[in-house]
């Protein structure tokens, strides 16, 4: 069965989603993720956005948070502070899963603005509860296409911390501790080390080299010798993503 | 005493160089009718807040209205990008400072600001360059602490009661009591003002409000006044009465991004009507709003979404 990359990430975050976890998260390719991993063998997953609308259930596809569409047949609505401020922060994310214009070799993302040539920045659209999420949740997932100034050596502008500085850095100064940030490319899988604070390649796409993955990555990332080669989405989780998560093709392409 | 009132005549209680918590939530229960007003009024130097960046804000900075800003970043979501509040930015702040927080830290703010106590702690924004940029830009907002007990660092966010908030809702009664479906992102922001204006779609008795209690979000004692206000948020949505105005928001996001094209708007549709009941009918009155009326289980109306040709 054929696939496109866009599916191939989806359904290899969907399947890191495990059944009853709690996951903060926005609109795009993460919500679609979610989605298909409580359609398929995580029909127990919490999901919530930031804004306070937790376990939606949209038919039609929404323009972005503030969008009425993705909050059709929630379960609960509350704001910010029983989102972000209770569910997040009270320690009940088990994912936190976020998009970036930019992440770096510590996981840290930027959401914020990008540096010109000239000197001057081009401003984006910030934090939101990015960067809450990246500090509170135990894991924090991102999805992003896999080029060396996406996947870079430093971000222009931190917006949410990963791994910090590297090593222990993010503990020593006052984050919470969690299990790390998994990076989910067109290229690759790619989690920070539990020692090194450091993104390292932990899965392969099949019939991707190891030379356009260095190619394409802006930093040395670490190879261990035993990574795996993500394998092909099942039959099943494509036609549930094609069918049922995103039937008009919007994110899917 | 009834604390229903015209809206111009609350706007015009608002002294130039106040501060403002502004309720909406990117496109949805902005108080548009609120920042025209207070356009056509010709407000100065404002302070604002919200939590995420909303229409209302970039509508205001757009007008010159801001002198600093206060947000956790933000866009129009698929419509297009807060460009007035980003040109702004990018110009180094100019006209307008913004200083950059993350959604939660706004947040404790204002619920430190609404319990009358001084600061909160929280991991939010450590290591991030928000943080780096408040510290450097010293806006003693925000200071590393320790927790008593344990002597671990925290952040401590000092608390802040904006001088006006004003927030849209789906109604209030006489006394003041707010009704609000849907998420409600903006009642900390709400009860952290010092004189809290709401502007409503409707108004609802209070033997309405007594015999559905649960509905009222905010409890009258911390509503200064109220303003009935139909559509009031339009060509953003509200919960329950309104979906947004799709065409609206991407010709919005259009003349955003572009200094001449704002000011032409702003001529048209803000200087060029007297109020907001003459505005709704210049962008098409009744006939628009029943294309837009939703009820509270389907909050939206099927309307085309993509991008039209501008």
């Amino acid at each position: 069965m054929e696939y496109s990359t866009n599916e191939l990430m989806c359904v290899s975050a969907a399947m890191r989603l495990k059944d009853g976890m709690n996951v903060a998260v926005g609109v795009g390719l993460p919500q679609m993720a979610c989605f298909l991993a409580k359609f398929t063998h995580a029909p127990a997953l919490n999901l919530f956005y930031e804004l306070g609308v937790y376990n939606p259930y949209p038919v039609d596809t929404g323009v972005g948070l503030s969008d009425p569409r993705i909050w059709y047949q929630c379960d609960y609505y509350t704001g910010f502070l029983g989102a972000l401020g209770q569910i997040l922060a009270g320690g009940h994310v088990d994912v936190g899963f976020l998009g970036a214009l930019q992440c770096d070799k510590y996981g840290n993302l930027n959401t914020t603005h990008i540096k010109k040539s000239d000197g001057g920045i081009r401003h984006f659209t910030g934090s939101g509860g990015a960067a809450d999420i990246a500090n509170m949740a135990r894991n924090v997932f991102i999805i992003q296409k896999h080029e060396s100034r996406k996947v870079c050596e430093a971000v222009d502008f931190a917006t949410s911390v990963g791994c910090y500085k590297g090593g222990n850095s993010r503990q020593e100064n006052g984050i919470p501790a969690f299990e790390g940030v998994t990076v989910f490319t067109n290229l690759c899988i790619m989690k920070t080390g539990k020692e090194s604070g450091q993104l390292e390649l932990q899965s392969l796409h099949p019939g991707v080299t190891i030379e356009q993955l260095k190619e394409n990555t802006g930093f040395d990332l670490i190879i261990p010798k035993d990574y795996e080669i993500t394998p092909e989405p099942d039959h099943e989780y494509l036609d549930i993503l094609r069918n049922v998560v995103d039937p008009k093709k919007i994110y899917i392409k | 005493m009834s604390k229903i009132r015209e809206l111009s005549e609350l706007i015009h209680e608002i002294p130039d160089g106040s501060s403002i918590g502004l309720g909406g939530f990117i496109i949805t229960r902005c108080g548009m009718a609120a920042a025209a007003e207070m356009i056509r009024q010709g407000k100065k130097d404002l302070t604002c807040y919200s939590i995420m960046g909303t229409m209302e804000a970039d509508f205001l900075v757009g007008a010159g209205c801001v002198k600093e800003y206060n947000y956790a970043g933000g866009s129009l979501d698929r419509f297009g990008r807060l460009d007035r509040v980003n040109a702004s930015i990018n110009r180094g702040g100019n006209p307008t400072r913004v200083n950059e927080y993350s959604a939660l830290s706004l947040a404790l703010m204002f619920q430190a600001g609404s319990m009358g106590i001084p600061f909160i702690p929280t991991k939010a924004l450590i290591g991030t360059d928000m943080l780096k940029a408040l510290m450097e830009k010293k806006t003693d907002t925000v200071r590393m602490g320790k927790d008593p007990w344990t002597g671990e660092d925290w952040l401590y966010i000092k608390a802040c009661r904006p001088d006006y908030s004003i927030i849209h809702a789906n109604a209030v009664d006489e006394n003041g009591n707010v009704i609000i479906h849907g998420p409600s992102w903006d009642l900390e922001l709400a009860k952290a003002g010092k004189k809290l204006i709401v502007t409503a779609e409707k108004l609802v008795s209070n033997e309405y409000v007594k015999a559905h209690p649960e509905e009222v979000a905010i409890p009258s004692a911390f509503t200064y006044a109220a303003a009935i206000v139909p559509a009031g948020c339009y060509p953003t949505c509200i919960f329950g009465e309104w979906d947004f105005d799709a065409k609206a928001l991407y010709y919005y996001s259009r003349v955003n991004q572009d200094d001449k094209l704002f000011k032409e708007m702003l001529d048209e549709y803000v200087y060029g009507t007297k109020d907001h009941y003459e505005f709704i009918q210049k962008v098409g009155g009744l006939k628009k709003l029943s294309e837009l009326q939703v009820d509270s289980t389907k909050s939206y109306r099927i309307q085309d979404l993509s991008k039209p040709n501008l």
